[in-house]
C-alpha cells in the first residue's frame, strides 16, 4: 500500500520540500508531478468509510469487493479507512441513499459497521467518517460549512500539535481554517497546512488505487479414491489447462504452484513446486508436478484435488538463438538451464544444486563456500588467465577436500594409510589462523604420496599430541 | 615428386569426393600434447560419453580433464559443468587457480539418484561438461548416457573403478589411469576411429605435480 501522495507547490526549494515529507512522516520520493486540473473542472463524489477496529485482512477483502462490484477507483487509507471515487457510480445505484444502503449491506456480510460519509475531496470524506458524522456534500462550496465543526482530533495530527492548538482555543476544523495562513506553517508545520488546503480543496491531493490482486484456486473432487500416481496425474491435467488458459488470459506466469491431495481423515498433503522462471505452459508443470508426486508418499488414497497459485509474474518471452549450443560459440538458452534447475530440483529437493564460491580464508576449511546455483547466462566478462605468484601457493592447494579431516594412523612419527607409510614430499607449510574466533588452528601440511601413488594433503597439528590428519585428495 | 604433386592437384577437384574426407568432430584439446597425439582428431570428443577407469580414487583423474574443462569454463557463451555426486568436497581455491570459472560450476547432491540426475544433465542441452562418479551402472545405463550426451551436445565424462574395464561400454572413449612414480601413464581402451594404445605422462612438462 502507497502512502498518499502530498503536492508540494512548484515555488519550492526542493530542500524545503524534502524537509516538509520527512516530517510529514512519509517514507516517500519527491517526484514532479504536473500541475492538477482546479477540482471544479472534474468534479469528483469520495465516499469515506471508517471502519473501527479493522483487521488488514478483512479491509482488503472489502476493498477487493467494492472494486469490483461498486467502483474501479478504490484506495485504502491505512488502518482504518477506505475510500471510494463514486461519482459515476451513483446513478447505477439508486444515487447516495441507494449506495449507502449497498455499502452498508456489503459490510454487514463481512461483519463491519462502517460510518459512511460522502465530499468532494477523499480527505474530507475520511475526516467526516472518522468524526462519526456521515456528512453528504455534494458541493465544493458548502465543504467548509459543513467540515467546521468537526473536531481536529479526526486529522490525526501529532498530539503535541493538538495540545498546543487546543491550549489556544483551537478545537474545531473550522477554527483551525480561520487562524492566518503565514503563521500557521511556521508554528504548526507546513504539513498540517498542506492538509488543510487538500481538505478543502484547495490543493489537489493524488491517492493510490488499490490493485487486486489475482489468483488461481481451483478444487476437483475425484469421483472414486485414487493412490495411483499416474491417475492422480491424469486428473491433475485439466486443472493445469484451466491453469493455463488463465495465465495466457493474463499474460502471466506463476513461480510457485501449490496442489493439495485432499484425504478423508488425515490432513490434506501439499505439494509445493517452485521454478526458476514465470512458466505457463500446462505439459511443463504437468512433468514437474509428476517428478515431484513421485517422492512423495500418501497416507491416504486422494479423494480431492485442488491447485492453487497465488502471485502471478509477468511473462518474459523466450528468445531463441540462431547458433545451436556448442557451435561456433552459441552458447544454451537460459531457458535450458532453467528446466534443467526446476527438474533436478523437482525430484532431488530444493536444496540439492548449488554452486561454489572461493572466499578470503587461511583456513582450508573455510575457504570455500556454497552459494545459489550458476547465473543462467554466461556474463560476458573475460576471465584472468590463471598464473602469476599468488597463484603459485594455491596451485599447491588440493583439488577435494573432506569434509572433516581424518585421523591418521602413526608410526615412529610418520602417518600412515591403508596398511602402507606415507611419504612427504613437499617442504610443510605452516597455517595459523583463526585466533580470533573460536576456530583456532595451527597445524604444518604436507604433500604426501601414499602406497598406491595416491597425492593426499596431510596436516600435522603443533599442539600437543601432534597428531596427523588427511585434509584434501589432490587429483 | 612431380607425380605426387600431379595427383593432388587431380585430388583436389571439387567434383571428387573421398570417402575418407568426412567431416573431422569437433574436438576439445586436452592440454597434454602426448595425449592429444594418440587421440583421434588431437583431443578429446567435443560431446559423448568418456569413460575413465581408476585403480582408486585420487590418481590424477581429476587433473587430466581438468584443462580441458577449464577451457570450456572461460570460452564464450559457456554453458554450466554440472558436478554430479563428487565423493568428496571440490576445493573452489584450488579450482579458480587451475583456470576453471567458478560461476559455471555447478554441484548436484544426487545421492542414489546420481545416474538419473546425470542423464537429465547430459540431455537437458544446458551443460557444456558433466562429470559423475557412478556406483555401478549397468551397460544399458550407460548407452542411455551416450544417447543423451549426444542429444544435448555435451561431455559426460563418467568415472568408475578399474575393474569395469571387463564389461562392454557404449561410451566414445574408454581410457584407464594409474600413477607412476613420475606422473600417470594413460591406456586407451577403447577409441572411435583409431588404435588402442598407451601414453605416458610425466614431468616436468607433461603432469602438473
Amino acid at each position: 500500500m502507497h502512502p498518499p501522495l502530498i503536492r508540494i507547490d512548484g515555488a519550492t526549494a526542493p530542500s524545503e520540500a524534502r524537509r516538509t515529507l520527512e516530517r510529514a512522516g512519509a517514507a516517500t520520493s519527491l517526484r514532479a508531478l504536473p500541475a492538477a486540473p482546479v477540482l471544479t473542472e472534474h468534479p469528483e463524489l469520495w465516499a469515506g468509510l471508517y471502519l473501527r477496529d479493522a483487521q488488514p485482512s478483512t479491509l482488503e477483502q472489502l476493498a477487493a469487493v467494492c472494486a469490483g462490484r461498486f467502483t474501479p477507483r478504490v484506495s485504502l487509507a491505512a488502518p482504518d479507512g477506505l475510500l471510494l471515487e463514486v461519482k459515476g457510480s451513483l446513478h447505477l445505484f439508486a444515487g447516495v441513499a441507494g449506495l449507502t444502503r449497498a455499502l452498508a449491506n456489503e459490510c454487514l456480510r463481512l461483519e463491519m459497521q462502517p460510518v459512511l460519509a460522502f465530499a468532494p475531496t477523499p480527505l474530507a470524506a475520511l475526516v467526516a467518517a472518522r468524526a462519526r458524522k456521515p456528512l453528504v456534500v455534494m458541493e465544493l462550496a458548502q465543504l467548509t460549512g459543513k467540515l467546521a465543526p468537526l473536531p481536529l482530533a479526526a486529522l490525526r495530527w501529532p498530539a503535541e500539535t493538538l495540545a498546543r492548538l487546543s491550549s489556544m482555543g483551537v478545537r474545531t476544523i473550522g477554527a483551525a481554517l480561520r487562524l492566518p495562513r503565514a503563521g500557521f506553517a511556521q508554528r504548526f508545520g507546513a504539513a498540517q497546512l498542506t492538509m488543510l488546503d487538500v481538505l478543502t480543496g484547495r490543493a489537489r491531493e493524488v491517492r493510490a488505487v488499490f490493485q487486486l490482486r489475482e489468483r488461481f484456486r481451483r478444487r476437483r473432487e475425484l469421483g472414486c479414491e485414487l493412490t495411483n500416481r499416474d491417475w492422480l496425474l491424469a486428473a491433475l491435467t485439466p486443472l493445469l489447462a484451466e491453469l493455463e488458459t488463465f495465465l495466457i488470459a493474463r499474460d502471466c506466469g506463476v513461480m510457485e504452484l501449490e496442489c493439495q491431495l485432499l484425504h478423508r481423515q488425515r490432513r490434506a498433503t501439499r505439494c509445493l513446486l517452485q521454478l526458476a522462471a514465470p512458466a505457463s505452459d500446462a505439459a511443463h508443470l504437468g512433468a514437474l508436478l509428476a517428478e515431484r508426486l513421485g517422492t512423495l508418499n500418501l497416507p491416504e488414497p486422494v479423494r480431492a484435488l485442488e491447485v492453487r497459485a497465488d502471485t502471478l509474474f509477468p511473462r518474459t518471452p523466450l528468445t531463441h538463438s540462431l547458433w545451436q549450443a556448442g557451435e561456433q560459440g552459441g552458447g544454451g538458452t537460459s531457458a535450458e538451464a532453467g528446466v534443467l534447475l526446476e527438474r533436478l530440483r523437482a525430484r532431488l529437493g530444493s536444496g540439492a544444486v548449488h554452486g561454489l564460491c572461493e572466499l578470503q580464508e587461511h583456513r582450508p576449511e573455510s575457504a570455500w563456500g556454497r552459494t545459489a546455483p550458476p547465473p543462467l547466462a554466461a556474463a560476458p566478462t573475460p576471465a584472468a588467465a590463471p598464473g602469476g605468484a599468488a597463484g603459485e601457493a594455491a596451485v599447491r592447494r588440493p583439488l577435494w577436500l573432506l569434509k572433516m579431516p581424518e585421523p591418521l594412523a602413526a608410526r615412529a612419527g610418520m602417518p600412515r594409510r591403508r596398511g602402507g607409510a606415507l611419504h612427504l614430499v613437499s617442504e610443510l607449510e605452516r597455517i595459523e589462523s583463526g585466533w580470533w574466533d573460536a576456530g583456532e588452528i595451527e597445524r604444518d601440511y604436507y604433500t604426501a604420496l601414499d602406497i598406491h601413488g595416491v597425492r593426499l594433503w596431510v596436516y600435522r597439528e603443533r599442539h600437543a599430541p601432534h597428531g596427523w590428519f588427511l585434509h584434501g585428495v589432490f587429483g | 615428386m612431380a607425380a605426387d604433386a600431379n595427383l593432388a592437384r587431380l585430388l583436389e577437384h571439387p567434383a571428387i569426393w573421398r570417402g575418407r574426407n568426412a567431416a573431422p568432430p569437433a574436438v576439445l584439446p586436452s592440454g597434454f600434447a602426448a595425449l592429444d597425439e594418440q587421440l583421434p582428431g588431437n583431443g578429446w570428443p567435443r560431446t559423448g560419453l568418456i569413460e575413465i577407469l581408476v585403480p582408486r580414487f585420487g590418481s590424477g583423474e581429476l587433473y587430466l580433464m581438468l584443462p580441458a574443462l577449464g577451457a570450456l569454463s572461460r570460452a564464450l557463451g559457456a554453458r554450466w559443468c554440472v558436478w554430479v555426486a563428487p565423493p568428496l568436497v571440490p576445493f573452489a581455491p584450488a579450482l579458480s587457480a587451475a583456470g576453471f570459472r567458478l560461476d559455471r560450476l555447478a554441484v548436484v547432491e544426487a545421492g542414489p539418484r546420481a545416474l538419473w540426475a546425470f542423464e537429465q544433465t547430459l540431455g537437458s542441452g544446458a551443460c557444456d561438461a558433466s562429470l559423475a562418479w557412478a556406483r555401478r551402472p549397468q551397460p544399458r545405463d550407460i548407452r542411455r548416457l551416450q544417447l543423451a550426451a549426444e542429444r544435448g551436445r555435451t561431455l559426460g565424462v563418467l568415472f568408475r573403478p578399474r575393474r569395469a574395464a571387463r564389461e562392454a561400454s557404449a561410451a566414445v572413449l574408454r581410457l584407464t589411469l594409474e600413477p607412476l612414480g613420475s606422473g600417470v601413464r594413460v591406456s586407451l581402451l577403447k577409441v572411435r576411429g583409431a588404435a588402442r594404445g598407451a601414453v605416458e605422462l610425466s614431468r616436468p612438462g607433461g603432469w602438473p605435480f
